[in-house]
């Protein structure tokens, strides 16, 4: 469990440094389950820092959203560090950026927390619908979550609340982490993400209706993109104009060849932190296609992403004896 | 009703495999006129988008060759896009497009002979699994 105190005591004492800009945190949104990014600039900003099991947002994005305005005569660069509060996905993310070069290591200060798993927004607000109040969330020993609404209080299992991706979690731990609040978890069994191999399973057409049905529904929002840390292109291939990769009409063609490259683009690299299926408006099971992608690349490349900085990119390399039994 | 001629795109790279279909057609080998060759320098070139534009676009399969491996002209691209096309082609399946639509082959500069023949087991596959309606594009242009 995160001792509140301790991780705001440490957000004081990092923000304090002469070295440091700001931090990314959580704070308490305004209604229902919601949470909310916080930035920390001084000491004050951070009394207001939380943790709960609610905290499922994956903070590494705001590591790359870090606007870089370009430089007035004579003015130095700032090049003070960025602290954010990482979960284990959210570790593994900042690990993918690093690797990709996409961040220095020296530019960021990341204070680490052992995650025991997250609440599914989508799951809670389904079970308690149309909360106007602020309502908080904690983990008991037993494995269950005590939910307080209007002086009433709720003992649901962990089971029912949690994110699907944290009940395949391998890595709630963060690999990368300058403080680490507590004691790192155990790891526990894991449950296979078994939705997959249903799929899998099934003859072409079948699998085709499936998606179609998903993919028809599909606004091209984009929201799966901007929150995901790792699609941090500075012109995606949905947004260019020449070569226009995927037309703007939204319509079932697009819309697969889309969702198509997102989760292409994210082979090798996403880090399985459930942000883009929370994130998507109508509910799009895209968790399926990351893992179905995840699943190949360890099977056939014996590649896991975010774990180690210094790794080559999945695609970046190779080795000569790489499965080639679809080749003719 | 007349039999349904598939419209196949292939990639294929500029030292091997496109030098390869050269040598099938001046040592005049028969084979079916179905595959549309776009020349790349390589077959590490071939943005895997290039397989789904060209399914939307109104391919009904798409073929890539490349060299064999240790051949390629830039040493590594045929290895790298081995990597790509594995995950691409297994992702296409997934969400449910028939695995005989991506097809990916190693030609060399002298196998003109295996050339006909890769292109010939394409072109029979696709006509059997039929036209590609899918993810086509209701207004090509
Ligand atoms: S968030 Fe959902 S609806 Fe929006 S673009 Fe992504 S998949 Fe489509
Ligand atoms: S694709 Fe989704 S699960 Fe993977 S890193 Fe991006 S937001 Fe997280
Ligand atoms: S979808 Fe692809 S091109 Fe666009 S931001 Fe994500 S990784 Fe980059």
């Amino acid at each position: 469990m995160v001792d509140l105190k301790n991780l705001i005591e440490i957000t004081k004492k990092i923000i304090s440094r002469e070295d440091v800009k700001y931090i990314v945190g959580y704070k308490k949104g305004t209604y229902g389950f919601q949470i909310m990014p916080a930035f920390a600039y001084t000491p004050e900003d951070a009394e207001e820092f939380i943790y709960s099991p609610l905290c499922s947002k994956n903070l590494a994005v705001y590591t790359i959203l870090e606007e870089k305005l370009p430089l007035k005569r004579g003015e130095e660069e700032d090049k003070r560090k960025i602290g954010v509060v990482v979960k284990g996905c959210d570790s593994r993310a900042v690990v993918q950026i690093i690797q990709e070069k996409g961040l220095k290591r020296e530019d960021l200060v990341l204070i680490g927390i052992p995650c025991r798993g997250v609440i599914e927004p989508k799951k809670i607000e389904k079970m308690f619908p149309n909360q106007t109040d602020l309502i908080e969330v904690i983990e008991n020993d037993n494995s269950e979550y005590i939910i307080n609404i209007g002086g009433k209080t709720h003992k649901v299992p962990k089971n029912e609340l949690l994110s699907d991706v944290c009940k395949s979690c391998e890595f709630p731990n963060p690999p990368l982490y300058d403080v680490l609040l507590g004691e790192e978890v155990e790891i526990t069994e894991t449950e296979e993400f078994s939705k997959i191999n249903e799929l899998d399973e099934k003859p072409t057409e079948d699998k085709w209706e499936y998606w179609k049905e998903h993919f028809e529904r599909c606004i091209r929002c984009y929201a799966c993109r901007e929150a995901c840390p790792l699609c941090y292109c500075k012109e995606c291939m949905a947004d260019t104009l020449n070569p226009q990769w995927i037309r703007r009409s939204v319509n079932l063609s697009e819309n697969t060849a889309w969702n198509i490259m997102r989760a292409y683009h994210l082979a090798g690299r996403c880090i399985s932190c459930g942000e883009c299926e929370r994130v998507c408006p109508v509910n799009i099971p895209l968790m399926e296609l990351n893992k179905k992608i995840e699943r190949d690349v360890k099977k056939m490349f014996d590649y896991t992403s975010g774990l180690d900085e210094e790794e080559k990119p999945l695609f970046g390399m190779f080795k000569p004896d790489d499965p080639e039994d679809f080749i003719l | 009703m007349e039999e349904f001629e598939p419209n196949i795109i292939g990639f294929l790279c500029n030292w091997c495999s496109y030098a390869g279909a050269d040598l099938a057609g001046t040592s005049r080998i028969q084979y079916p006129p179905n595959v549309k060759i776009i020349k790349v320098m390589c077959s590490g070139r071939i943005n895997p988008m290039y397989v789904v534009n060209a399914l939307q676009q109104g391919a009904d399969g798409v073929l890539i060759g490349g060299c064999h491996p240790g051949d390629c002209h830039y040493s590594r691209g045929n290895y790298l896009a081995r990597r790509r096309i594995a995950v691409m082609k297994r992702l296409l399946e997934y969400i449910g497009i028939e695995p005989e639509r991506v097809r990916m082959t190693w030609v060399s500069a002298a196998e003109g002979r295996k050339f006909a023949e890769v292109v010939e087991e394409v072109t029979e596959d696709i006509k059997k699994i039929g036209p590609m309606k899918k993810i086509r594009r209701e207004n090509v242009w």
